[in-house]
C-alpha cells in the first residue's frame, strides 16, 4: 500500500487560511454581532443594530456607486485584456510582451496611482499639453470624479485580466478555428462562436480576478475620488477609524464578503455544469 | 474534479485577502517598522549601560518635537529617551487600550483627554513637580474644559485649522469661511476630510458652538456645509498640501503645519494663512502621565523641561505656532503663522460622547448625499 501524502502537502496551506483567512473572518462575523463600545471596539452583547444601520440610504448609496464602479470597470477591462491576450499568445514575442505587462509592478501601487494624478491634474501633463497647443483655454477637471477612478481602477487592475485569459487562449487549439473557417465560418463568427465558448474559463477567472479587488477597492477613490465617489472600502475605514462603529464597519465587511463569495460560487457552479 | 472548486475558491479568497491587506498596509508598514526597530535598538543599547541611566518611553504625534529638544534633555538628565509616533488621536487611543503599554508620556488632544480621564487612564499630575506650570497664560487654560482646572494634563501645543490662500492665483479675498461659497474659486479649493473641522468650520459661520449639541443648528451646518461642497473638489486631510504646493488647488482648509511643510522658502511668501473671523474648532495638545507608567519621576521632569522658557521658545519657533507659555514669547525668534489673538473666536473640540452619532449621520448626508 502506498502511503497517502496528501496531508501533509496541503498542511502548509490549511494553516495559513485557517490563520489568516478563517480566524479573521470569524472575528469580524462575531464583531458584526455585537454592541459598539462608546470609544470604540465592541460590548460582548448580541446586537442586530448594525445590521439595521446597514439599511440606512446612505450605505445603500455607497453600494450602488461601488457596484457601477466594480461592473463598469470590470467590463471595460475584459474588452479590453481580451484582445490584449489573444495577440501576445499569437506573437512570436510572447516573453516580451509578458514582460512589459509586468514590469509597472516593480513600482508600488501608491506611487502609480501619485503618477497618474500628476498626469492628469489640473496643472499635469495632459492639461499642460492641451493648454499650449491651444486646444483649450482653461484646465479641464480630468482628477476627482468617478470617471478618473475608474481610469485608475482599470489601469491598476488589468494585469489580473490578462494573464488568465493569455492562458487559456495559448492552451486553445487554433485548427479549431481553420476547421470552423473551412466549414464556411467566417473568421469573426469562427472567434466568437469556437474560441469565446473554449476560453470560457479564462474569462471567468479574469472576471473574478478583476470583480472581486475592485469592489474592496479603497485607496483608489480615496486618491483621486471627489466629494461624492465613496465606495464600501472607504466606508469600512471610516467606520472603523473615525466614528468608532466597529460593529458597522464588521457587518459591512460581511456583507462584502458574502456577496463575492456567492458570486463566486455561482460562477464556479455554472462552469462546473457546463463541463458535465 | 469534486474538490476543485473549493480549492479554487480557497485560492482566490486567499488571494484577495492578501491582495487587498497590502494596499494599506504600504502605507503604513516602513514607518512602522522603523519605529520598531529604533525603539529595540534603543533597548537593547539600554541593557547594556549602568541602571543609573532611565529611560522615558514616549508616545507623541510625528514630528512634533524637535530632535535637538529631546537630545539636550538626555544629555541634562542623564536618561535616555524613547518616542513613538501616531498620526492620529483614534490610533494612539486605540493601541493604548488595545494594551499597547510601556509608555510614560502621551501628547492627547483635550477631547481624548477627557475620554482618557472618564476610562480611568491617567494619572494625576503632581503641580508641586512640574514648577513652570506657571509660564502658561492663564487666559488659555481659563478656555481649557476638557480637564477642568488642569488637573490631569498639562497643555503642550494649541491651535486651529485655517485657511491657506495662494496669493498669486486669488489676490483679493475676506478673511472668512463664506471664501468656500466662491463661485469663481470652484474647482480649485479643498476642505479637510474630517467631520470636526468640517462641520465645525459651518457652525461657527453661523455662530453656534462647535461642540453643540442642538440638532437644529447641526442641521443648518449641514445645509452650509453642503453648499460650500459645490464648489471645493474634495474632502481632503491627506495630499491636499501637496496639491496646494503645485499650485492644484489655490485655497485650501487645513493645519497651517500640514501646509508649509510643503511649500519652499520662495513659494511661502505668496501664501496667507489666516484663521477665519468667525472663529474656528480648536485643539489643544496635552502631556499626560499614564496609570501605569513606570517612570514617572522621569516624566514629571520632562514636563517641566518642556515647559522652559528656553526650550519651549525652540518649540514653537520649529513649529511656527502661537506660544501658550508666557515668557518664550519674548525670546523666540520666529514669527508665527498665525498668533493667540487670532484664536479668540475659536472654541477648543470637546468629546461629543453620545452626539458623536448624531454628527457622524450628518457627516454621512454631506458626503453620500441624502
Amino acid at each position: 500500500m502506498r502511503r497517502n501524502y496528501g496531508p501533509i502537502y496541503v498542511a502548509p496551506i490549511t494553516f495559513w487560511l485557517c490563520a489568516f483567512l478563517s480566524v479573521p473572518l470569524l472575528i469580524t462575523l462575531s464583531y458584526s454581532f455585537m454592541e459598539k463600545g462608546l470609544y470604540g471596539g465592541v460590548e460582548l452583547h448580541f446586537s442586530l443594530a448594525a445590521y439595521k444601520s446597514l439599511l440606512n440610504t446612505a450605505v445603500l448609496k455607497v453600494l450602488l456607486n461601488t457596484i457601477i464602479i466594480a461592473v463598469a470597470s470590470t467590463t471595460i477591462i475584459v474588452i479590453l485584456a481580451l484582445p490584449t491576450a489573444y495577440y501576445i499568445a499569437r506573437s512570436s514575442k510572447k516573453n516580451i510582451l509578458l514582460m512589459l505587462i509586468i514590469i509597472p509592478f516593480w513600482t508600488n501601487f501608491l506611487i502609480r496611482i501619485y503618477a497618474w494624478i500628476a498626469i492628469l491634474g489640473s496643472n499635469g501633463l495632459l492639461n499642460s499639453f492641451l493648454l499650449s497647443t491651444g486646444l483649450i483655454d482653461s484646465h479641464i477637471q480630468f482628477l476627482y470624479n468617478r470617471y478618473a477612478i475608474i481610469l485608475v481602477i482599470i489601469y491598476t487592475t488589468i494585469p489580473f485580466a490578462i494573464f488568465p485569459l493569455y492562458s487559456t487562449i495559448e492552451k486553445f487549439d487554433f485548427s479549431l478555428i481553420e476547421a470552423a473557417m473551412d466549414l464556411g465560418a467566417s473568421k469573426k463568427r469562427a472567434l466568437w462562436e469556437v474560441m469565446i465558448p473554449n476560453i470560457r474559463t479564462g474569462i471567468i477567472t479574469a472576471v473574478l480576478f478583476t470583480f472581486i479587488p475592485i469592489f474592496g477597492n479603497f485607496a483608489v477613490p480615496q486618491l483621486v475620488g471627489g466629494t461624492s465617489s465613496w465606495m464600501l472600502g472607504n466606508l469600512i475605514v471610516r467606520e472603523l477609524n473615525i466614528t468608532r462603529n466597529w460593529p458597522l464597519a464588521s457587518s459591512i465587511s460581511v456583507v462584502l464578503t458574502s456577496v463575492t463569495m456567492i458570486g463566486v460560487l455561482f460562477f464556479m457552479r455554472s462552469q462546473s455544469k457546463k463541463e458535465l | 474534479m469534486k474538490k476543485s472548486p473549493l480549492l479554487l475558491l480557497s485560492a482566490v479568497l486567499a488571494c484577495l485577502s492578501l491582495f487587498g491587506c497590502s494596499e494599506q498596509k504600504k502605507e503604513e508598514a516602513p514607518q512602522q517598522k522603523k519605529q520598531e526597530g529604533q525603539a529595540e535598538a534603543q533597548k537593547e543599547g539600554q541593557a547594556k549601560k549602568t541602571d543609573a541611566q532611565q529611560t522615558l518611553y514616549i508616545y507623541n504625534w510625528t514630528y512634533y518635537i524637535p530632535d535637538q529638544v529631546v537630545k539636550d534633555f538626555e544629555k541634562e538628565y542623564n536618561a535616555k529617551v524613547v518616542y513613538d509616533m501616531y498620526a492620529s488621536n483614534e490610533e494612539m487611543f486605540t493601541k493604548l487600550k488595545a494594551g499597547g503599554s510601556g509608555y510614560d508620556l502621551v501628547f492627547p488632544s483635550g477631547d481624548y483627554v477627557s475620554i482618557m480621564i472618564k476610562e480611568n487612564m491617567l494619572e494625576q499630575i503632581d503641580r508641586a513637580k512640574v514648577p513652570n506650570f506657571k509660564n502658561l497664560d492663564p487666559a488659555v487654560l481659563a478656555k481649557i474644559h476638557f480637564d477642568e482646572g488642569s488637573k490631569y494634563s498639562v497643555p503642550y501645543m494649541m491651535g486651529a485649522a485655517g485657511v491657506a490662500v495662494n496669493k498669486k492665483h486669488v489676490p483679493n479675498f475676506d478673511k472668512s469661511w463664506s471664501l468656500f461659497n466662491r463661485e469663481d474659486l470652484k474647482g480649485r479649493m479643498t476642505m479637510l476630510d474630517d467631520m470636526r473641522e468640517v462641520l465645525g468650520a459651518a457652525l461657527k459661520s453661523l455662530g453656534y458652538s462647535v461642540n453643540t449639541k442642538n440638532l437644529d443648528e447641526l442641521e443648518k451646518a449641514k445645509e452650509l456645509v453642503k453648499q460650500w461642497k459645490t464648489k471645493i473638489v474634495k474632502f481632503d486631510a491627506e495630499s491636499f498640501g501637496k496639491g496646494f504646493a503645485a499650485g492644484e488647488f489655490w485655497v485650501v482648509q487645513g493645519y497651517q503645519e500640514n501646509i508649509f511643510l510643503e511649500l519652499d522658502e520662495s513659494a511661502r511668501k505668496d501664501v496667507e494663512f489666516f484663521i477665519p473671523k468667525e472663529g474656528s474648532a480648536m485643539y489643544m495638545d496635552n502631556m499626560v502621565l499614564l496609570k501605569n507608567a513606570k517612570n514617572k519621576e522621569l516624566a514629571y521632569t520632562f514636563m517641566n523641561y518642556i515647559h522652559e522658557p528656553k526650550v519651549y521658545a525652540q518649540i514653537v519657533d520649529f513649529l511656527m505656532l502661537p506660544s501658550i507659555n508666557v515668557p518664550a514669547r519674548d525670546i523666540r525668534t520666529v514669527k508665527p503663522n498665525y498668533e493667540i489673538a487670532d484664536l479668540d473666536r475659536s472654541e477648543f473640540k470637546e468629546d461629543l460622547g453620545e452626539s458623536l452619532n448624531e454628527y457622524n449621520q450628518v457627516w454621512q448626508k454631506i458626503i453620500v448625499g441624502e
